[in-house]
């Protein structure tokens, strides 16, 4: 049997990676995929507290939830951002810069 | 699976049970759905049709919230607490949203009258489901399910209109920061799960919990889950979004984002700061402080930032993050057991945005602009309108005779009276900072009549405006003006209401 700090490591870690592909890419769809990988690495830590959890099953259930949002949230990220690329022919946060102080 | 069979009775019982008390959401649901169909199919042989079954569902939810029976009912397995907090957050979301449906409607006749708008309104009730359900939850995976439903909806609803570059550009900024944000939340609540082992945070079971856990780490988890709740509250850090969302998106649709979800993220929020200050251990103090030292900051950032913005949207904004901080001073008195206070300052902060932004609309309407340079000197071809919008200015800095005095000066009365009670320190800062940016905003709000009333327009810019107003957003917005100085004058009409039984 795993223990579970290893799967908290991990998730620490692919959590990490994806707020750096948040913070560091130039393309819009890579920050999706990095948002995507932060809240994978939290389903990952739900679902291994949640075998802890005899009762009701809370992680489990949460995950189920956490993942069918996180889909619906990336379809409309995906559609703003091809939406985005029609008016500016980029996709770089960096250079769609209209609206500033 | 034999083990449930006999427990299986008296499940269906009780949902069949809580059924009853979720009927405002039912109805709800319902328009959601026939406003698809209408869109789809009905609004080709008359135009308005889903604008009305939009009204309709509205007014019914309305009225089921008023009636209902709030007896504090633990419904669907304690997932949804039906209590008279929730009602009066869900009548004041029900009442700005069938407004903000008024507002779009005309928007959309007037500026686009080609595209379609029946699936606006279907978004609209979307989101405003999900609004309920943050009023109702203390259970954090309702908690996150409604923050998300909020704000897919949102995302939506600022790309909706999009026609320019600078509307796209606003939507995409929202969506990758709102979902970075609940990319956090998401991982600081699977923490705060693992160290508890509960998702309801107004359990025993999350106190103990939280107790045992090691401090670092529950403090780590705990900002986590505030950078979610921070994101649609808009306070210092998390406000770097609303700038330029309110900026580029389409007004009614700032007028929107302006208020509503604030109503339901405050709800949410204050839920979660009574059941956790309640308790002597540390992460009350952590939470308590964070609340304190973020109200600081949010009032002055954003009063201080907005003195020198010249987009009349961007400066509402800014003042938006401002009275962010000004409704987390008023959290602390519903801490304190005078929930009418916080719901008071909701309301009429509901009322003064939309007003506000009512009168923006229509200006931006006649004008083809937001700059304050281009209202040099309308406020002789609009008199009525300008006036309006300072008495809705006045009445968000908070002098006399307006609500917005009578909702700043009970805050500062109940953040007073808790300071003599508790004596500390902090709560002095909290009312002075409150008082002196309060002072701060003044300048900002009086750049409106500056502009309209005091500055002469560059000849020949404005020549070929049109001097009639005829749209329902006036009458709306002259209303709402007038309403803030009844209630600024009697503001027991208000606050009768909304004191708890």
């Amino acid at each position: 049997m795993i223990p579970i700090t290893h799967f908290l490591v991990v998730s620490a870690c692919i959590f990490c990676i994806g707020l750096y592909a948040v913070i560091s890419k130039r393309n819009a769809i890579m920050i999706l995929v990095g948002i995507e990988l932060m809240i994978n690495a939290a389903i990952l830590n739900l679902v291994a507290f949640g075998r802890y959890d005899k009762a009701d099953y809370g992680g489990q259930v949460f995950a189920l939830f956490a993942i069918v949002l996180a889909a619906a949230a990336v379809a409309v990220g995906l559609s703003i951002i091809l939406m985005t690329y029609r008016k500016y022919k980029t996709i770089n946060p960096d250079q769609i810069t209209d609206l500033r102080d | 699976m034999y083990e449930f069979a006999p427990q299986i009775t008296p499940i269906i019982d009780h949902i069949i049970d809580s059924v009853r008390s979720f009927r405002p959401e039912i109805a709800i649901s319902i328009a959601f759905i026939g406003t698809i169909f209408c869109s789809l199919f009905a609004d080709r042989y008359w135009k308005q049709a889903s604008f009305s079954v939009f009204l309709i569902g509205l007014l019914a939810a309305g009225y089921l919230t008023y009636t209902q029976n709030t007896e504090n009912i633990p419904v669907f397995f304690d997932m949804l607490r039906i209590d008279t907090f929730s009602q009066y957050a869900r009548l004041i979301i029900l009442f700005a949203v069938t407004i903000i449906g008024l507002y779009i409607q005309q928007y959309g006749s007037y500026q686009l009258p080609k595209k379609r708008l029946g699936d606006i309104y279907s978004i609209l009730l979307a989101t405003t489901l999900g609004l309920h359900l943050l009023t109702l939850t203390t259970h954090w995976i309702m908690a996150f399910i409604a923050v998300e439903m909020v704000s897919i909806g949102s995302y939506v609803l600022v790309a909706y209109f999009a026609q320019n570059k600078k509307e796209s550009e606003a939507a995409m900024k929202y969506v990758l920061f709102g979902s970075t944000c609940a990319a956090f939340m998401l991982y600081g609540l699977s923490l705060l799960y693992g160290f508890t082992g509960s998702l309801d945070f107004s359990s025993i079971a999350q106190m103990k919990g939280l107790i045992a856990a090691p401090m670092v780490l529950s403090t780590v988890a705990l900002l986590f889950v505030f950078v979610g709740i921070g994101f649609k509250l808009g306070f210092v850090p998390f406000h770097v979004w609303t700038p330029d969302v309110y900026e580029g998106a389409p007004t009614p649709i700032t007028a929107f984002l302006a208020t509503v979800p604030k109503v339901g993220a405050i709800v949410l929020f204050s839920r979660l700061i009574l059941a956790w200050t309640a308790s002597p251990f540390y992460f009350g103090e952590v939470t308590l402080h964070f609340l304190c030292f973020v109200a600081i900051v949010t009032m002055l950032i954003g009063n201080l930032v907005a003195l020198r913005q010249q987009n009349i949207k961007r400066l509402l904004a800014y003042s938006s993050v401002g009275h962010t901080g000004f409704l987390l001073l008023a959290v602390l008195s519903y801490v304190h057991h005078e929930p009418e206070v916080l719901f008071f300052y909701l309301a009429t902060y509901t009322l003064m945005n939309l007003a506000v932004f009512g009168f923006i609309m229509i200006l931006e309407k006649q004008t083809g602009s937001a700059y304050l340079a281009d209202y040099a000197g309308l406020g002789k071809r609009f008199p009525l309108v300008f006036t309006g919008l300072t008495f809705a200015g006045i009445s968000l800095v908070g002098l006399p005779p307006t609500a917005g005095f009578v909702g700043k000066l009970l805050v500062f009365t109940s953040i007073f009276d808790i300071y003599q009670t508790l004596d500390q320190s902090l709560y002095l800062y909290l009312l002075i900072v409150g008082v002196l940016t309060s002072v701060i905003s003044l300048f900002y709000y009086l750049k409106i009549p500056l502009y309209g009333f005091l500055r002469q327009a560059s000849s020949g810019t404005i020549m070929d405006l049109s001097n009639r107003i005829s749209c329902p957003i006036y009458g709306i917005a002259l209303f709402f003006t007038v309403l803030l100085l009844v209630f600024g004058l009697f503001p027991d009409l208000l606050l009768d209401f909304f004191r708890l039984p």
